[in-house]
């Protein structure tokens, strides 16, 4: 089971604490807040890709040149000296020097749906409580700062908020470009004729509360309300990729993965703060080399339009990217030509948002089979975004047991990884 | 099924000699304001609510949907005085009563689907509320059972948790008896008398219990090892060298066998007189020794007064059964620990059993529970009217834990028949009245009843358009594996890109079909029907057989595909534009019957249905944005706000017969249960009047009225 349900000794003594100090106006994660270090936070928006199946490292980020585990592909060399990465990057390569590279991520979990979990939320499965995605964390944590939805979840869904609560879900485009039929009337129903619908509905909803100030009228009202703010904002034109010229989606590759890093990026820059989007088949027990090729032609132009327009706008300094998978693949090559699930060592491209660009942490052995130096856990990757958010990664929230649940389990944020 | 014919037959013979007289309604509310005079409560309580507002109530609460223009006409037509009771009688035997309950036990017993096992226990439960099994035995059934997942439905209750014995004792406190013992697995409880050993000891129980899995067929399936793998002390505590396996032990109190309760008699007297009936029912079936065995409350209450019972008051017996079974399938051996502490938990002397079901049931019906929150029992949050509470409670246990008959006590009483306090009282008053049960929350419907409530009064559980006349062309992204030379097209290779198009979206996404023979499919896949999809519509754009689809049909195969990651790494997909021709026709189906939980975003998901992964989670009901964007323009409002020419109304609405006042009193009834005032008239005219046509008005009026407060709120 998790261990984040509070040690005993220390529980014990600061819930009691906590029951003395609510009085006070203070609650329990006001109050071990207090704890928490504090410094200023780089990073207001995050976009995170999500390459579900498991990306192999070995074919990406940790190349193993010479050795028998290296398969087909080459390193190249990168704008900063002494990295490498693979040759499926060539447009990144050119953009590493605002990247850092965590190269020893010391996973535990190996079947997809367990690693998953643990990658996504910080926390291993347990038992009958889920914990919120890393998502609903930082929007939980950090307050709204756009007409849009604070988390956007792009190509699939993000984890549940579970005990954070209906506010702290994605918000689900189911790609890039799609048009959310719940943000306008319905075909069929002009704007007059949906208006006055609106206009009606109003008026009914007052003759029904009357002079009542029941809050649960109130909030069905507001709930409305925002829905309309929502439905005539403006900043939905973030949305709509088809005003976007070609040549700015060529630069991304004309792909669901370019148009969904296009959109990551109009939404980021209208105030959303996290923008999930998600991809897979990187699942490659067989045929992992073609496969990889391929994954290489689609992310290489997103990912390195994506940095360099942000760097250029000056969002880079405030927007984390954070590129990962569950786990990582086999060093060695399989009977099919493929790779195998292997949490042991992998690694997890991060950028902007107050990472140092050119950093590599830690390292892999030389078959890239487990952690040489500075082993990650999955914990202080969490860790370290919640600390480039200015959040404190240890605060507490109760979950609907009153449990106190740590943001995230038991991790450091990685001090290196932060100019 | 054996039992099932046991029920009714049981029920009905039962019906011929049962002297015990049972409580009537109005025996709570006199303990409940015999117990309000005595804590000096001096308000004075909210009338009860007139018969049209009483018929909704009951409707929402019992089967989850408001009542039909013929449902009221019928119940207006019976005499004022046997209205309600009359009415409630129907309810609890209506089809849908099953359905709508099944809801609430999903959620109490965090029922998932696509758990393993899951869908048939899902189906079990269902069966088990549609046949009245006595709640204690469903709850023998469910912590004791081993077998294969699915063939057993039962024992997809412990695969849930995995059968993992921590998250057992946990379920089994919280789920069954109200107590919060899951802190006390790694530390003593914070604000309750629980100890880690109590929870390992809880705990232990459910230690010898595995699950298996075969890794040849996947076949999942507990059975009984020999050992226990509940150590004491825990791990973070010990040397590997001092721990041993924990002995089990039931930490909660029962009360003493030789205190002479009632209740327990009138338990005992009527289990007798079932047993009789049984025998004499039964009699040529002799297959019986597995339901006998799990049936053994009954025989245990008759044994215990001759003492033929050892100090778990499991049956010697019973003991020897199990064995003779392990013999005959080692594979599923049974637990005989199991077996003791369903017995423990289920005693008629385990107070917090019986108390915990009432209080979740009142808070269901009433709005509010005794204990709040309503699984946290514990000496420093006691019950705001013990009296009340213990009165249902053993009135729910002399009854044979009759799920329907205890629904049947609080629908009928004045506490749950109260109406809301007057909008202009004051917030302190409005809390006491409610909290001393002397008026009615506000409540909001389930989701699953609003889903359900709009399909009905917009009449889309049939068809309301004739035929071919809405066929519509829409344009969809789709993206489709490329096929290997000579492979043949699946369905599942198809995936939608575009999603959410103008014809459907998450509130059209895999709605159960109903399913055939009365129960839920025990299958974990979602029923797609492809046979329209296969008719070829004259006049269509052709395309490709395996892309016509019907926009609810490929996101219900998008959710599906969705758990999935996407593909091989090596398949190839290509994006095309396909035209699609449907007949905008739709029909809707009951989300009580749907799989459940519905994938996230669903409307059900939105509106409250939790995932029920998490042991207490509770269903929020608080309004949010997303919520207000599926009313405001989805699609299941704006359908039932349409008028179709086979509704009743549109014949007052065109041709030659127009009559706008007696439509708008037809909508009315149907949408809001009453007859609208003499201003409401006036007002729907005016909408009526202002659009294009009468029907576009009309669809204006229904949208608006299906979307006001005053439609969700139960009354």
């Amino acid at each position: 089971m998790s261990k984040s349900c509070l040690d005993y000794k220390l529980t014990r003594r600061s819930l009691l604490a906590a029951g003395g100090a609510s009085i006070l106006g203070l609650s329990v994660s006001d109050l071990l807040a207090l704890e928490g270090t504090s410094h200023e936070a780089k990073a207001k928006n995050i976009i995170l890709f999500w390459n579900g199946g498991g990306m192999s490292h070995i074919d990406t980020w940790d190349p193993k040149p010479g050795r028998p585990t290296q398969g087909d592909f080459s390193p190249i060399s990168t704008s900063v000296t002494g990295m490498q990465i693979s040759e499926i990057f060539p447009k990144l390569s050119k953009q590493m020097h605002h990247a850092a590279l965590i190269r020893s991520i010391a996973g535990t979990q190996g079947a997809h749906g367990r690693a998953t979990y643990n990658l996504q939320t910080s926390y291993l499965p347990s038992g009958n409580l889920r914990h919120p995605g890393v998502g609903s964390v930082v929007v939980h944590e950090r307050p709204k700062t756009s007409e849009l939805p604070a988390y956007v979840s792009i190509s699939g869904q993000a984890p549940q908020a579970s005990y954070l609560g209906q506010k702290c879900e994605a918000y689900y485009v189911s790609s890039p470009g799609a048009k959310d039929p719940y943000l306008a009337f319905p075909e069929g129903i002009t704007e007059i004729r949906g208006n006055k619908r609106l206009e009606v509905l109003a008026k009914y909803n007052k003759r029904f509360a009357g002079p009542s100030t029941d809050q649960r009228l109130g909030a069905s009202e507001t709930s409305i309300t925002e829905a309309v703010k929502l439905m005539r904002s403006p900043a939905l034109e973030a949305f709509e990729l088809e005003k976007v010229p070609q040549t700015t989606l060529d630069r991304y590759g004309d792909t669901t993965f370019g148009r969904g890093a296009l959109l990551a990026k109009r939404l980021v820059d209208e105030g959303v703060r996290f923008v999930q989007v998600n991809r897979g088949g990187f699942d490659t027990h067989s045929g992992n080399f073609p496969a990889m090729t391929n994954h290489g032609e689609i992310m290489d132009p997103a990912l390195a339009s994506l940095i360099e327009d942000l760097h250029e706008s000056g969002k880079l300094e405030s927007t984390m990217v954070v590129m990962m998978s569950e786990f990582g693949r086999t060093p060695k090559i399989n009977d099919n030509a493929g790779r195998d699930h292997w949490p042991s060592v992998f690694s997890c491209f991060m950028a902007g948002g107050g990472i140092k660009g050119g950093t590599v942490i830690g390292s892999s052995d030389e078959d890239g089979a487990h952690p040489k130096d500075r082993p990650v856990k999955v914990p202080e990757l969490h860790a370290s975004i919640c600390h480039a958010m200015g959040i404190d990664p240890n605060k507490e929230v109760m979950t609907p047991l009153q449990r106190p649940m740590k943001l995230v389990d038991n991790g450091e944020p990685v001090k290196e990884l932060f100019s | 099924m054996t039992r099932s014919v046991g029920y009714l037959s049981v029920a009905l013979t039962l019906a011929c000699f049962l002297f015990t007289p049972q409580a009537s309604a109005n025996d709570v509310d006199v303990v409940l304001q015999n117990e309000n005079e005595a804590a000096k409560v001096e308000l004075q309580p909210t009338p009860v609510v007139d018969d049209l507002t009483y018929l909704r109530r009951a409707s929402v609460d019992l089967i989850g949907r408001i009542p039909t223009g013929e449902e009221i006409r019928q119940y207006m037509s019976w005499p004022a005085s046997e209205r309600r009771a009359k009415l409630v009688d129907k309810l609890i035997v209506d089809d849908r009563f099953a359905d709508r309950w099944t809801a609430f036990m999903g959620d109490m017993l965090r029922l998932r689907s696509n758990a393993t096992g899951g869908a048939a226990l899902t189906a079990y439960v269902h069966q088990a509320i549609q046949e009245n099994m006595p709640y204690d035995e469903l709850c023998r059934r469910l912590l004791a059972a081993n077998g294969k997942a699915n063939s057993t439905p039962e024992v997809g209750f412990i695969l849930g948790d995995d059968a993992n014995p921590t998250a057992m004792a946990a379920v089994t406190a919280q789920v069954f008896m109200g107590v919060r013992i899951a802190c006390a697995e790694c530390h003593d409880h914070p604000f309750d008398v629980w100890t880690r050993e109590d929870f390992y000891s809880l705990a232990a129980f459910f230690g010898k219990t595995r699950r298996v899995e075969s890794q040849i067929t996947r076949v999942v399936y507990t059975t009984e090892a020999n050992e226990s793998t509940v150590m004491w002390p825990p791990e973070d505590d010990s040397e590997a060298t001092e721990r041993s396996p924990m002995k089990p032990r039931f930490p909660f109190e029962i009360s003493d066998n030789k205190e002479p309760l009632e209740f327990v008699k009138r338990l005992i007297d009527l289990r007798n007189k079932q047993e009789l009936a049984r025998k004499a029912a039964a009699k040529k079936t002799a297959d019986v020794v597995i339901n006998d065995l799990l049936t053994s409350a009954e025989d245990k209450v008759v044994q215990q007064t001759n003492g033929e019972t050892d100090e778990l008051g499991v049956k010697k017996e019973a003991k020897s059964t199990i064995r003779s079974i392990d013999i005959q399938g080692d594979l599923y051996r049974q637990s005989e620990l199991r077996a003791q502490l369903a017995e423990m938990v289920t005693s008629p002397r385990n107070r917090f059993f019986s108390r915990s079901m009432v209080n979740r049931v009142w808070k269901e019906l009433v709005g509010q529970g005794f204990v709040e929150p309503i699984d946290d029992f514990r000496a420093d949050n006691p019950p705001s009217h013990p009296e009340t509470l213990d009165f249902l409670a053993e009135e729910f246990v002399a009854t044979g834990y009759d799920f329907r008959n205890l629904v049947k006590m609080i629908v009928t009483s004045d506490a749950y028949s109260r109406s809301h306090v007057a909008p202009d009282a004051d917030e302190a008053t409005r809390v006491d009245l409610e909290s001393n049960f002397m008026a009615t929350p506000m409540r909001r419907m389930l989701g699953e009843a609003l889903y359900d409530s709009i399909v009905s009064a917009g009449h889309l559980f049939e068809y309301k358009h004739l035929p071919g006349t809405n066929e519509r062309v829409v344009r969809e992204r789709v993206r489709v594996r490329v096929l290997e030379e000579g492979e043949k097209p699946k369905v599942a290779d198809l995936l939608t890109v575009g999603g959410n198009t103008a014809a459907g979206g998450p509130a059209m996404m895999m709605k159960g079909r109903p399913m055939q023979g009365g129960g839920y499919a025990l299958e974990n896949a979602i029923e797609l029907d492809f046979a329209s999809l296969l008719k070829k519509k004259k006049g269509g754009v052709q395309v490709e057989q395996m892309e016509i689809m019907s926009a609810e049909e490929l996101e219900a195969q998008r959710m599906a595909m969705m758990a999935k990651t996407q593909g091989g790494p090596n398949a190839k997909y290509v994006t095309k534009i396909v035209e699609r021709v449907y007949d905008d026709n739709p029909k809707f189906n009951s989300t009580f019957r749907m799989a459940s939980p519905a994938p996230q975003g669903h409307f059900v998901r939105v509106f409250g249905q939790t995932s029920r992964t998490d042991l207490g989670d509770m269903r929020g009901d608080a309004p949010n944005m997303r919520q207000a964007l599926m009313m405001l323009n989805g699609r299941l409002t704006n359908e039932a706000a349409r008028v179709g020419p086979l509704e009743k109304v549109h014949t007052m609405l065109s041709g030659p017969k127009v009559d706008l006042e007696t439509a708008i009193k037809v909508v009315y009834y149907e949408i809001l249960t009453r007859a609208p005032t003499a201003e409401e008239i006036v007002d729907g005219t005016e909408i009526i009047d202002a659009a294009a046509t009468p029907l576009d008005g009309m669809a204006d009026l229904r949208w608006v009225m299906l979307n006001c407060n005053e439609f969700r709120f139960i009354p």
